[in-house]
Protein backbone atom coordinates (compact mmCIF):
# COMPACT_ATOMS: atom_id res chain seq x y z
CA UNK A 1 0.00 0.00 0.00
CA UNK A 2 3.01 1.98 1.22
CA UNK A 3 4.36 2.23 -2.80
CA UNK A 4 0.96 2.25 -4.65
CA UNK A 5 0.80 5.31 -2.16
CA UNK A 6 4.05 6.91 -3.26
CA UNK A 7 3.37 6.54 -7.28
CA UNK A 8 0.04 8.43 -5.51
CA UNK A 9 1.65 10.82 -3.97
CA UNK A 10 -0.27 13.70 -5.58
CA UNK A 11 -3.46 12.29 -4.63
CA UNK A 12 -2.19 11.40 -0.92
CA UNK A 13 -1.53 15.19 -0.45
CA UNK A 14 -4.71 16.37 -1.18
CA UNK A 15 -5.83 14.08 1.55
CA UNK A 16 -3.32 15.29 3.95
CA UNK A 17 -4.59 18.91 2.43
CA UNK A 18 -8.45 17.82 3.34
CA UNK A 19 -7.24 16.72 6.87
CA UNK A 20 -5.57 20.15 8.05
CA UNK A 21 -9.06 21.68 6.67
CA UNK A 22 -11.05 19.17 8.71
CA UNK A 23 -8.86 20.17 11.24
CA UNK A 24 -10.16 23.92 11.59
CA UNK A 25 -12.88 23.61 11.59
CA UNK A 26 -13.35 21.17 14.37
CA UNK A 27 -10.71 22.88 16.46
CA UNK A 28 -11.24 26.64 15.73
CA UNK A 29 -13.68 29.11 17.88
CA UNK A 30 -13.14 31.80 15.09
CA UNK A 31 -16.50 31.54 12.93
CA UNK A 32 -14.00 33.34 10.06
CA UNK A 33 -11.15 30.68 10.68
CA UNK A 34 -13.46 27.59 11.07
CA UNK A 35 -14.88 28.53 7.52
CA UNK A 36 -11.10 29.02 5.84
CA UNK A 37 -11.14 25.70 7.05
CA UNK A 38 -13.91 24.70 4.79
CA UNK A 39 -12.28 26.17 2.18
CA UNK A 40 -9.23 24.69 2.80
CA UNK A 41 -11.10 21.04 2.51
CA UNK A 42 -12.93 22.41 -0.76
CA UNK A 43 -9.39 23.00 -1.91
CA UNK A 44 -8.27 19.74 -1.55
CA UNK A 45 -11.20 18.10 -3.29
CA UNK A 46 -10.23 20.29 -6.10
CA UNK A 47 -6.81 19.32 -6.70
CA UNK A 48 -7.43 16.11 -6.31
CA UNK A 49 -9.74 15.89 -8.90
CA UNK A 50 -7.55 18.34 -11.21
CA UNK A 51 -4.48 15.39 -10.42
CA UNK A 52 -6.97 12.91 -11.67
CA UNK A 53 -6.99 14.64 -15.24
CA UNK A 54 -3.29 14.49 -15.42
CA UNK A 55 -1.18 12.35 -18.04
CA UNK A 56 2.56 11.93 -18.15
CA UNK A 57 3.72 14.47 -20.52
CA UNK A 58 0.71 15.97 -21.26
CA UNK A 59 -0.39 19.45 -23.24
CA UNK A 60 -3.07 21.38 -22.55
CA UNK A 61 -6.14 20.52 -24.08
CA UNK A 62 -5.92 23.69 -27.18
CA UNK A 63 -6.27 22.64 -30.76
CA UNK A 64 -3.94 24.65 -32.40
CA UNK A 65 -2.32 24.41 -35.51
CA UNK A 66 0.79 22.80 -33.73
CA UNK A 67 -0.80 20.69 -30.71
CA UNK A 68 0.03 17.23 -30.90
CA UNK A 69 -1.28 14.26 -28.79
CA UNK A 70 -1.23 13.37 -25.59
CA UNK A 71 -3.32 15.99 -23.78
CA UNK A 72 -4.36 16.64 -20.50
CA UNK A 73 -7.91 15.42 -19.20
CA UNK A 74 -10.14 18.26 -20.27
CA UNK A 75 -13.25 17.33 -18.40
CA UNK A 76 -11.53 17.83 -14.54
CA UNK A 77 -10.59 20.89 -15.49
CA UNK A 78 -14.22 21.91 -16.55
CA UNK A 79 -15.73 20.49 -13.57
CA UNK A 80 -13.09 22.09 -11.33
CA UNK A 81 -13.92 25.94 -13.01
CA UNK A 82 -17.57 25.47 -12.04
CA UNK A 83 -16.13 23.85 -8.53
CA UNK A 84 -14.56 27.50 -7.59
CA UNK A 85 -17.33 29.32 -9.11
CA UNK A 86 -19.62 27.79 -7.05
CA UNK A 87 -17.38 27.83 -3.82
CA UNK A 88 -16.68 31.41 -4.08
CA UNK A 89 -20.42 32.15 -3.89
CA UNK A 90 -20.89 29.99 -0.99
CA UNK A 91 -17.89 31.58 0.53
CA UNK A 92 -19.42 35.23 -0.24
CA UNK A 93 -22.68 34.28 1.07
CA UNK A 94 -21.13 32.13 4.62
CA UNK A 95 -18.72 35.70 5.11
CA UNK A 96 -22.15 38.06 4.72
CA UNK A 97 -23.85 35.49 7.08
CA UNK A 98 -20.72 35.47 9.76
CA UNK A 99 -20.60 39.78 9.27
CA UNK A 100 -24.65 39.98 10.22
CA UNK A 101 -23.70 37.65 13.31
CA UNK A 102 -21.11 40.07 14.03
CA UNK A 103 -23.73 43.20 13.58
CA UNK A 104 -26.56 41.27 15.92
CA UNK A 105 -24.56 39.93 18.74
CA UNK A 106 -20.79 41.48 18.81
CA UNK A 107 -19.00 38.50 18.70
CA UNK A 108 -17.99 35.65 16.04
CA UNK A 109 -16.63 33.38 18.46
CA UNK A 110 -18.80 30.03 18.61
CA UNK A 111 -18.61 29.28 22.35
CA UNK A 112 -19.53 32.63 23.03
CA UNK A 113 -22.23 32.74 20.74
CA UNK A 114 -23.58 29.22 22.31
CA UNK A 115 -23.35 30.55 25.63
CA UNK A 116 -25.60 33.25 24.39
CA UNK A 117 -28.55 31.39 23.77
CA UNK B 1 -7.90 15.23 25.80
CA UNK B 2 -9.83 17.02 23.58
CA UNK B 3 -6.79 17.59 21.33
CA UNK B 4 -5.98 13.94 21.63
CA UNK B 5 -9.59 12.80 20.20
CA UNK B 6 -9.56 15.48 17.49
CA UNK B 7 -6.50 13.72 16.03
CA UNK B 8 -7.68 10.31 16.52
CA UNK B 9 -11.05 11.39 14.48
CA UNK B 10 -8.58 12.94 11.68
CA UNK B 11 -6.35 9.71 11.56
CA UNK B 12 -10.05 7.56 11.25
CA UNK B 13 -10.89 9.34 8.19
CA UNK B 14 -7.77 9.86 6.66
CA UNK B 15 -6.74 6.28 6.67
CA UNK B 16 -9.57 4.96 4.62
CA UNK B 17 -9.01 8.18 2.26
CA UNK B 18 -5.30 7.34 1.95
CA UNK B 19 -6.26 3.38 1.32
CA UNK B 20 -8.88 4.60 -1.71
CA UNK B 21 -6.31 6.57 -3.11
CA UNK B 22 -3.40 3.83 -3.29
CA UNK B 23 -6.16 1.84 -5.23
CA UNK B 24 -6.43 4.23 -7.73
CA UNK B 25 -4.54 4.24 -11.17
CA UNK B 26 -1.44 5.63 -10.81
CA UNK B 27 -0.92 9.30 -11.17
CA UNK B 28 -0.50 10.63 -14.98
CA UNK B 29 -1.27 7.14 -16.62
CA UNK B 30 -3.10 7.60 -20.16
CA UNK B 31 -5.00 4.41 -19.71
CA UNK B 32 -7.10 5.60 -16.68
CA UNK B 33 -11.07 5.24 -17.57
CA UNK B 34 -11.34 9.00 -16.87
CA UNK B 35 -9.30 9.36 -19.97
CA UNK B 36 -10.43 6.94 -22.23
CA UNK B 37 -14.19 7.09 -22.58
CA UNK B 38 -15.62 10.76 -23.06
CA UNK B 39 -12.47 12.94 -22.71
CA UNK B 40 -10.76 10.99 -25.90
CA UNK B 41 -13.76 12.08 -27.83
CA UNK B 42 -13.65 15.44 -27.05
CA UNK B 43 -10.44 15.62 -27.61
CA UNK B 44 -10.60 14.04 -30.62
CA UNK B 45 -13.19 15.62 -32.21
CA UNK B 46 -13.86 18.72 -29.92
CA UNK B 47 -12.43 21.53 -32.01
CA UNK B 48 -14.75 20.78 -35.12
CA UNK B 49 -17.94 19.79 -33.04
CA UNK B 50 -18.14 22.47 -30.31
CA UNK B 51 -16.40 25.22 -32.18
CA UNK B 52 -13.60 26.10 -29.92
CA UNK B 53 -9.81 25.12 -30.00
CA UNK B 54 -9.60 24.86 -26.42
CA UNK B 55 -11.50 21.76 -25.06
CA UNK B 56 -12.10 23.13 -21.67
CA UNK B 57 -14.17 25.68 -23.06
CA UNK B 58 -16.02 23.60 -25.58
CA UNK B 59 -16.56 21.55 -22.42
CA UNK B 60 -17.86 23.98 -20.39
CA UNK B 61 -20.09 26.38 -22.57
CA UNK B 62 -21.22 23.51 -25.64
CA UNK B 63 -21.30 19.73 -23.96
CA UNK B 64 -22.22 20.62 -20.58
CA UNK B 65 -23.32 23.70 -21.22
CA UNK B 66 -27.09 23.23 -19.22
CA UNK B 67 -24.40 22.77 -16.15
CA UNK B 68 -22.77 26.28 -16.37
CA UNK B 69 -26.25 27.78 -17.24
CA UNK B 70 -27.09 26.75 -13.79
CA UNK B 71 -23.78 28.01 -13.05
CA UNK B 72 -24.06 31.60 -13.18
CA UNK B 73 -27.23 31.35 -11.87
CA UNK B 74 -25.67 30.15 -8.79
CA UNK B 75 -23.36 33.34 -8.79
CA UNK B 76 -26.51 35.76 -9.67
CA UNK B 77 -28.28 34.23 -6.54
CA UNK B 78 -25.30 34.27 -4.45
CA UNK B 79 -25.03 38.39 -4.98
CA UNK B 80 -28.83 38.34 -4.70
CA UNK B 81 -28.28 36.77 -1.38
CA UNK B 82 -25.39 38.90 -0.16
CA UNK B 83 -27.33 42.22 -0.53
CA UNK B 84 -30.24 40.30 0.99
CA UNK B 85 -28.37 39.49 4.53
CA UNK B 86 -26.29 42.64 4.34
CA UNK B 87 -28.73 45.60 3.31
CA UNK B 88 -31.74 45.00 5.15
CA UNK B 89 -31.64 46.20 8.12
CA UNK B 90 -33.09 46.61 11.17
CA UNK B 91 -31.84 49.70 13.04
CA UNK B 92 -31.08 52.86 11.64
CA UNK B 93 -26.87 53.09 11.12
CA UNK B 94 -25.30 56.00 11.64
CA UNK B 95 -22.93 56.98 8.95
CA UNK B 96 -19.35 56.24 9.93
CA UNK B 97 -16.73 58.57 8.67
CA UNK B 98 -14.29 56.49 6.85
CA UNK B 99 -11.05 56.01 8.09
CA UNK B 100 -9.05 58.77 5.95
CA UNK B 101 -5.33 57.02 6.27
CA UNK B 102 -3.02 58.49 3.01
CA UNK B 103 -2.66 56.11 0.45
CA UNK B 104 0.89 55.68 -0.13
CA UNK B 105 2.12 57.66 -3.59
CA UNK B 106 3.93 54.38 -4.62
CA UNK B 107 0.98 52.70 -4.39
CA UNK B 108 -0.93 55.09 -6.23
CA UNK B 109 0.96 55.40 -8.90
CA UNK B 110 1.57 51.80 -9.35
CA UNK B 111 -2.15 51.11 -9.56
CA UNK B 112 -2.68 54.19 -11.81
CA UNK B 113 -0.10 52.89 -14.48
CA UNK B 114 -1.47 49.33 -14.41
CA UNK B 115 -4.97 49.63 -14.22
CA UNK B 116 -5.29 50.09 -18.01
CA UNK B 117 -2.86 46.50 -18.68
CA UNK B 118 -4.74 44.59 -15.86
CA UNK B 119 -8.08 46.09 -17.94
CA UNK B 120 -6.43 44.91 -21.44
CA UNK B 121 -5.51 41.72 -19.88
CA UNK B 122 -9.04 41.12 -18.55
CA UNK B 123 -10.43 41.53 -21.48
CA UNK B 124 -8.00 39.24 -23.84
CA UNK B 125 -8.35 36.29 -21.71
CA UNK B 126 -12.24 36.66 -21.38
CA UNK B 127 -12.06 37.14 -25.75
CA UNK B 128 -9.74 34.41 -26.64
CA UNK B 129 -11.51 32.05 -24.32
CA UNK B 130 -11.97 29.82 -27.05
CA UNK B 131 -8.15 29.78 -28.23
CA UNK B 132 -5.90 29.58 -25.47
CA UNK B 133 -6.14 29.72 -21.89
CA UNK B 134 -8.95 31.67 -19.93
CA UNK B 135 -12.59 32.10 -20.45
CA UNK B 136 -15.58 34.40 -19.37
CA UNK B 137 -15.13 33.16 -15.62
CA UNK B 138 -11.08 33.89 -15.16
CA UNK B 139 -11.41 37.32 -17.40
CA UNK B 140 -14.09 38.14 -15.23
CA UNK B 141 -12.01 37.39 -11.66
CA UNK B 142 -9.54 39.53 -13.55
CA UNK B 143 -11.91 42.78 -14.30
CA UNK B 144 -13.17 42.44 -10.82
CA UNK B 145 -10.03 42.07 -9.19
CA UNK B 146 -9.15 45.44 -11.09
CA UNK B 147 -12.50 47.00 -9.71
CA UNK B 148 -11.69 45.75 -5.89
CA UNK B 149 -8.43 47.04 -6.16
CA UNK B 150 -9.60 50.49 -7.71
CA UNK B 151 -11.73 51.01 -4.46
CA UNK B 152 -9.00 50.21 -2.08
CA UNK B 153 -5.99 52.47 -3.17
CA UNK B 154 -8.05 54.85 -5.53
CA UNK B 155 -11.34 55.17 -3.34
CA UNK B 156 -14.61 54.19 -3.71
CA UNK B 157 -15.85 56.89 -6.18
CA UNK B 158 -13.26 56.30 -8.81
CA UNK B 159 -14.27 52.85 -8.95
CA UNK B 160 -18.09 53.31 -8.39
CA UNK B 161 -17.93 55.46 -11.36
CA UNK B 162 -16.24 52.13 -13.66
CA UNK B 163 -19.42 50.18 -13.43
CA UNK B 164 -22.64 53.23 -13.51
CA UNK B 165 -24.81 52.62 -11.08
CA UNK B 166 -27.90 52.20 -13.33
CA UNK B 167 -26.17 49.83 -15.51
CA UNK B 168 -25.43 48.50 -12.05
CA UNK B 169 -28.06 45.37 -11.63
CA UNK B 170 -27.82 44.72 -15.48
CA UNK B 171 -24.45 43.92 -15.57
CA UNK B 172 -24.85 41.97 -12.33
CA UNK B 173 -27.45 39.50 -14.18
CA UNK B 174 -25.56 39.74 -17.37
CA UNK B 175 -24.18 35.85 -17.16
CA UNK B 176 -27.27 34.39 -16.80
CA UNK B 177 -29.20 36.86 -19.53
CA UNK B 178 -26.77 36.25 -22.11
CA UNK B 179 -26.98 32.63 -21.35
CA UNK B 180 -30.37 32.54 -21.66
CA UNK B 181 -30.43 34.97 -24.89
CA UNK B 182 -27.80 32.57 -26.37
CA UNK B 183 -29.21 29.80 -25.35
CA UNK B 184 -33.23 31.10 -26.97
CA UNK B 185 -30.83 31.47 -30.38
CA UNK B 186 -29.45 28.34 -30.46
CA UNK B 187 -33.26 27.15 -30.23
CA UNK B 188 -34.06 29.25 -33.03
CA UNK B 189 -31.18 28.54 -35.21
CA UNK B 190 -31.02 24.84 -34.19
CA UNK B 191 -34.22 23.82 -32.93
CA UNK B 192 -31.85 22.84 -29.01
CA UNK B 193 -31.80 25.01 -26.49
CA UNK B 194 -28.34 25.80 -26.59
CA UNK B 195 -27.57 24.42 -29.95
CA UNK B 196 -24.52 25.37 -31.01
CA UNK B 197 -24.33 25.35 -35.54
CA UNK B 198 -21.29 23.69 -36.77
CA UNK B 199 -19.64 22.45 -39.15
CA UNK B 200 -17.41 24.25 -42.12
CA UNK B 201 -20.63 26.34 -42.98
CA UNK B 202 -21.99 27.32 -39.84
CA UNK B 203 -19.08 27.10 -37.25
CA UNK B 204 -17.99 30.56 -37.23
CA UNK B 205 -22.11 31.17 -35.98
CA UNK B 206 -21.07 28.44 -32.96
CA UNK B 207 -17.68 30.36 -32.03
CA UNK B 208 -19.35 33.95 -32.18
CA UNK B 209 -21.70 32.28 -29.80
CA UNK B 210 -19.01 31.02 -27.66
CA UNK B 211 -17.46 34.21 -27.41
CA UNK B 212 -20.89 36.08 -26.75
CA UNK B 213 -21.27 33.65 -23.69
CA UNK B 214 -18.15 34.49 -22.70
CA UNK B 215 -18.27 38.37 -22.72
CA UNK B 216 -21.83 37.93 -20.58
CA UNK B 217 -20.05 35.85 -18.38
CA UNK B 218 -16.82 37.82 -18.02
CA UNK B 219 -18.79 41.20 -17.23
CA UNK B 220 -21.38 39.52 -14.91
CA UNK B 221 -18.62 37.61 -12.97
CA UNK B 222 -16.36 40.89 -12.73
CA UNK B 223 -19.67 42.90 -11.64
CA UNK B 224 -20.88 40.32 -8.91
CA UNK B 225 -17.22 39.92 -7.47
CA UNK B 226 -17.06 43.82 -6.89
CA UNK B 227 -20.99 44.21 -6.15
CA UNK B 228 -20.03 41.83 -3.21
CA UNK B 229 -16.74 43.36 -2.26
CA UNK B 230 -18.62 47.07 -2.15
CA UNK B 231 -21.80 45.46 0.52
CA UNK B 232 -18.61 43.83 2.58
CA UNK B 233 -16.77 46.43 2.69
CA UNK B 234 -19.69 48.99 3.63
CA UNK B 235 -19.54 47.40 6.87
CA UNK B 236 -16.53 48.31 7.89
Amino acid sequence: MIEALWTNLDYAASVVLFSIGLYCVITRNNLIKKFMGLNIMETAVFAFIVALGVVEGGDAPIMGADASPPFTNPIPQALILTGIVVAVSTTAIALSLIIRVYRQTGTIEADELREME
Amino acid sequence: MKRASVAALLVLIAIPLLAAMAELPPHGSSETPAYTHVSERYLQRGAQEAGAENIVTDVILNYRGFDTNGEVTVIFTSVVAVAAILLLRDEERTSQERSSTPVSPVLLFIVRTMAPFIALFGMYVILFGHLSPGGGFQGGTILGALVIVSTVVLGPDVAHRMVPAPARPWLQAAAPLTFVTVGLAGLAVTGHYLGFPSGDEWGWVGTLMLVVIEIGIGVGGGTIMASIFWMMEEER
